[in-house]
């Protein structure tokens, strides 16, 4: 034998791998937004893009900062931060001064993340956090900065969200908004389409399950968390008085497939996923009935973010065995 | 597209965790089994759970193929696997990284060898005499475990066990030994297995492979059928069960699910449910041992990984060195970062070529970079992977930030007890973290607590 002895690893078991990475995770995320954003960018103009990377370069440039200041090897390129930056972009309304949102994706960066010790150790979903902070910060513009959705058309002129409009006109809203439209079904095709105004990333239904159906199919997201959310607004949306664009309206769906589904802000096993999930659904049908918003889904996301420590805690896996018989 | 739960196929199973690598078995599977002899051989005297044998030979004696050369009471004797001069009995590399006395034999073969015929008599011989053999004969679980045999088949008097379970599953990726020796030594296998049900007093005998080995399955039936095992005396109904492909299939506990559906309890072995379990080799050995007076000497493994130049299914000398079956297979092909004496899913990485094969080495593998997994890890994001994989239900991540942070006293919760370190969990694992090793840790730990507490 004439070769030399390598150099050779030691190390315990397994020495294989399934080769998935987390920034490999990360990314495909990343990917799977993809289709909500062009949507915006057809409605709403060129302003959706500058905004949105307005936002991931806060994020970016303060995941750098924290990583130098904490002499960590930098984790920009993990994908984490492009997403969260994207996903807090996705919760603006298109046609906020441009400012703004790098201050709010910087921000929460710095205290959703950086300071409770990276990826993988925050409590809050990062991009949640920016929004609550933006709205603190900024509540005019975080409420008042709508487009009508104007597909083809150069000019998109100012508008105000249906959940906005519920919440001040109730029954007299909903009959003018279906008033403008020659038939109310046509109303429903246009939520679920995106023809609405609302959040950059999250008008346009279709385009969100697009997304999601990847992430389903890579295996990257599982249903429990979505539907039971879903579930969980249903059963309040008999309050409104609109149910079905109750349903289609606001940040519900790029909020039950997009943010609350974030690893690591959400409980593991799916017992402690579909409480989590209802809870959300039930807070945020809570807060857009009788709270001081129109729309609760961020709220309820973070309020329980809280408990998913708890939800780990109370909802175990199921063990092969326990005391001879399966529990 | 599995959503909900809905199974990939009907063949029986495990029913939680478990996962699906890369098989690798394409690369051995169609090689016959090969014999090899060394020119020498080193025995590490521990081969087996338990005691560790003494040698009751020195330097420059002269043994014959066959004779005891090291043996303990209450566990399991060493013999001589080639006849030669003892060259040295000192110390030496063992595959579990630690020193162990090593006996090396140069081998010189005899005129008359012996030959191990077959002793009249052997089916009826009685059950205390049949155990007496396999233990004698050395004869340990040659599936990887290494534990005495004689030991596993001596049933406690309560035990009421009704089914007898041999494992063919061979669910570690790359390995096909237990594969060729089903298409090869099918009638030994069945003959081995027929007496291991006769030890334990048992009529009915379920033998699992995966539906990755077909081929064995087909041939092991034929077998069964042909050699009319419900004639025979006493009479035995032996099936073939094919399983899915599913790591760690081949795991005690996974397998008597599968086949029987029952559970082992907590903390409990398989006889809690009236199953043995043996590997397919170690019926093999048995027979030899019982029919042919014949001990374990050599025993067959798979060289394997794209590291090494020509792959094979070998039987080999115990005792053979890691470099001289490296040598016989052509050397290295490519750059070669882990070698491993066993699977890449529980195996051991080996420092030294000197390490020797010993009973429990079902394979010799040299992985290069691309196909193993040698990188930094990072935080836990809480995906669940390592969860969802678990085949026990354990919850490794927490075990892994809970031994992080300085706290593996606290980690029962969690289940680390019930953990046999199968690996899905790190296999799974987006961010590489070493949760196998996190378990070790923590369970040294309650080794080292509960000593202190005595």
């Amino acid at each position: 034998m004439s070769e030399a002895t390598p150099t050779l690893h030691l190390s315990s078991g397994p020495h294989i791998a399934s080769g998935r990475t987390t920034a490999q995770i990360m990314w495909m995320v990343n990917l799977s937004l993809l289709p909500a954003l062009l949507w915006a960018w057809a409605v709403f103009g060129w302003a959706v893009l500058a905004v949105t990377a307005s936002s991931i370069l806060g994020c970016i440039a303060a995941e750098y900062v924290v990583c130098r200041i904490a002499k960590t090897a930098s984790t920009v390129s993990d994908g984490s931060a492009f997403c969260s930056g994207l996903l807090l972009a996705y919760t603006l309304p298109p046609a906020i001064p441009l400012w703004m949102p790098f201050i709010g994706g910087a921000l929460a960066m710095v205290f959703a993340k950086g300071l409770f010790g990276g990826l993988g150790y925050n409590i809050f979903n990062v991009a949640l956090v920016g929004r609550a902070i933006m709205m603190a910060t900024f509540p005019v513009e975080m409420t008042t900065r709508w487009l009508a959705p104007a597909l083809g058309k150069a000019d998109a002129v100012s508008a105000a969200t249906a959940l906005a409009q519920l919440k001040l006109g109730g029954q007299a809203a909903l009959a003018k908004m279906l008033a403008a439209v020659p038939d109310g079904a046509q109303i429903w095709f246009d939520f679920f389409l995106g023809m609405r105004a609302g959040s950059i990333g999250e008008v346009s239904v279709l385009m969100i399950l697009l997304g999601a159906a990847f992430l389903l199919r890579k295996g990257i997201i599982k249903l429990y968390i979505p539907l039971s959310i879903l579930v969980g607004v249903a059963l309040m949306a008999p309050f409104s008085p609109a149910p079905v664009l109750y349903m289609l309206s606001g940040g519900l769906w790029l909020g039950a497939f997009f943010m609350a589904t974030d690893y690591v802000t959400s409980p593991v096993t799916p017992k402690g996923q579909i409480v989590f999930g209802i809870g959300i659904g039930l807070l945020t049908g809570i807060i857009r009935n009788w709270g001081g918003y129109p729309e609760g889904i961020c709220y309820a996301i973070m309020l329980m973010n809280i408990l998913t420590p708890a939800l780990n805690d109370w909802f175990r896996p199921k063990r092969l065995t326990a005391d001879g018989v399966p529990s | 597209m599995n959503l909900f739960f809905w199974r990939d196929s009907a063949l029986p199973t495990f029913s939680r965790g478990g996962i699906h690598p890369d098989e690798h078995k394409e690369l051995t599977e169609n090689l016959p089994i090969e014999d090899f002899i060394p020119a020498s051989v080193s025995l590490p005297v521990s081969q087996s759970l338990g005691p560790s044998a003494e040698p009751v030979v020195a330097n420059a004696a002269k043994v014959k193929r066959g004779d005891v050369i090291a043996t303990v009471p209450g566990g399991v004797s060493l013999h001589a696997p080639v006849s030669g001069i003892v060259k040295s009995v000192q110390s030496g590399p063992h595959a579990s990284l630690v020193y162990d006395t090593v006996i090396t034999i140069q081998a010189k073969p005899e005129e008359d060898e012996p030959q191990f015929p077959e002793q009249p008599g052997w089916q009826a011989l009685p059950v205390a005499q049949m155990l007496e053999r396999i233990r004698d004969a050395g004869v340990v679980g040659l599936g990887g475990a290494a534990f005495p045999t004689y030991r596993k088949l001596t049933l406690p008097k309560d035990a009421k066990v009704d089914t007898l379970v041999i494992n063919g599953s061979e669910c570690e990726p790359y390995l096909t030994c237990d594969y060729r020796l089903m298409l090869e030594e099918s009638e030994k296998v069945v003959l081995g297995s027929w007496l291991i049900a006769r030890i334990i007093g048992v009529r009915s005998c379920v033998i699992g492979v995966e539906d990755n080995k077909l081929p064995a399955a087909e041939k092991m039936r034929e077998t069964i059928n042909r050699l009319g095992l419900e004639t025979m005396d006493p009479p035995v109904k032996m099936v073939v069960a094919v399983t899915q492909t599913r790591y760690p299939q081949g795991s005690e506990k996974q397998l008597v699910q599968s086949l029987t559906g029952r559970l082992v309890p907590k903390g409990g072995l398989p006889i809690a449910v009236g199953v043995v379990v043996q590997n397919v080799a170690t019926a093999i050995a048995c027979l030899d041992a019982i029919r042919n007076n014949k001990p374990v000497m050599d025993r067959v493994l798979t060289v394997s990984g794209h590291g090494v130049k020509t792959p094979k299914n070998l039987r080999v000398p115990i005792g053979t060195s890691a470099k001289d079956i490296l040598e016989h297979c052509g050397g290295y092909e490519g750059e070669v970062v882990k070698i491993l004496l066993g699977g890449p899913m529980m195996g051991r990485t080996i420092a030294d070529l000197a390490v020797a094969v010993t009973k429990g080495a079902s394979g010799l593998l040299f992985l290069t970079a691309a196909e193993t997994s040698i990188t930094h890890y990072q935080a836990c994001i809480s995906c669940g992977e390592c969860i969802d994989a678990c085949p026990m239900g354990l919850e490794p991540n927490r075990v892994s930030q809970y031994v992080e942070v300085g706290r593996p006293l606290e980690t029962e919760q969690f289940g680390i007890k019930e953990c046999f370190e199968c690996g899905c969990c790190s296999y799974s694992c987006p961010s590489h973290r070493p949760l196998v090793q996190f378990m070790q840790v923590a369970k040294a730990a309650y080794r080292r607590h509960e000593r202190k507490a005595k």
